[in-house]
């Protein structure tokens, strides 16, 4: 007889399947969101969807299994915070740093996925 | 006056795959009813009927955010006494002093292990109990 633990086990087992398997569509979302903020730094709205964006995988990536996409998606939401701080203050600088750590989101994506399909690493 | 034991859990959490697997673990490995709300207007519609022993809210959502749900919530008398505790992955410096100054009893931290969550949520409610007996002595 199943017990319940089990079928929560069984449950968060098969989000985290459906989780690695969105990841593509979720990371492409953030990173279209990030492109047309950065396109109108100024706009709050703009700002409040990217960021509602990034902290949703900051905290399923590790709920789910794959505390690479949290710290990614921390890192991320600090620069964009941080970039949003320095154009606040009049210091508007290059978005260099927001772009890195949306390049090391996208990498720790492909990595979750490969993880999923090659779970042995054998490949 | 509020019951000894904790039944009955007010859940609100915006991200649909968190819920499910929140409200599951709790429901079922903590024996717990929940109520799972996706936004603070969902929850303001359940909430008297429900009538919560506890509140357990997401911090950062969308539109109105956990604290400003807590306060819809307690503007209720159906949700008035009922502890809440707040999950979030954002606790820096003096933020548990923010949240205690908005009334919220307790604070899980994203990652949290689904698994273990009815157990953290039993040992939340039993401080509370303890407190509010120390209180009434």
């Amino acid at each position: 007889m199943t017990t319940p633990d089990e079928i929560v086990a069984m449950e968060l087992a098969r989000l985290s399947a459906a989780f690695v398997s969105q990841l593509p569509e979720q990371v492409q979302a953030v990173e279209d969101e990030m492109t047309a903020w950065l396109d109108a730094p100024r706009d709050a709205e703009r700002f409040e969807i990217l960021s509602h964006r990034v902290h949703q995988l900051k905290g399923s990536g590790s709920t789910f299994g794959h505390p690479g996409i949290s710290a990614a998606a921390r890192a991320l939401e600090e620069r964009i915070s941080a970039y949003r701080r320095g154009m606040d203050s009049g210091e508007l600088r290059a978005p260099a740093d927001v772009e890195s750590a949306m390049a090391q989101l996208q990498n720790e994506a492909r990595r979750a996925r490969t993880q999923a399909s090659d779970p042995e690493g054998n490949s | 006056m509020r019951n000894d034991s904790l039944h009955k859990i007010l859940y609100v959490e915006d991200d649909a795959d968190i819920r499910k697997i929140v409200s599951m673990s709790l429901e079922m490995v903590g024996d717990y009813t929940v109520a799972a709300c996706g936004s603070c207007s969902d929850a303001l519609e359940v909430v008297d009927d429900f009538g919560p022993d506890l509140l357990l809210l997401d911090v950062m959502m969308p539109e109105v955010d956990g604290p400003a749900t807590l306060r819809a919530l307690r503007s209720r008398e159906s949700a008035a006494g009922a502890p809440a505790v707040f999950i979030t992955a954002k606790v820096q410096a003096g933020d548990m002093a923010h949240y205690k100054r908005l009334g919220v009893f307790d604070v899980i931290v994203k990652p949290f292990d689904p698994m273990s969550l009815s157990d953290r949520i039993g040992q939340i409610w039993q401080q509370f109990r303890s407190d509010a007996h120390d209180d009434a002595g």
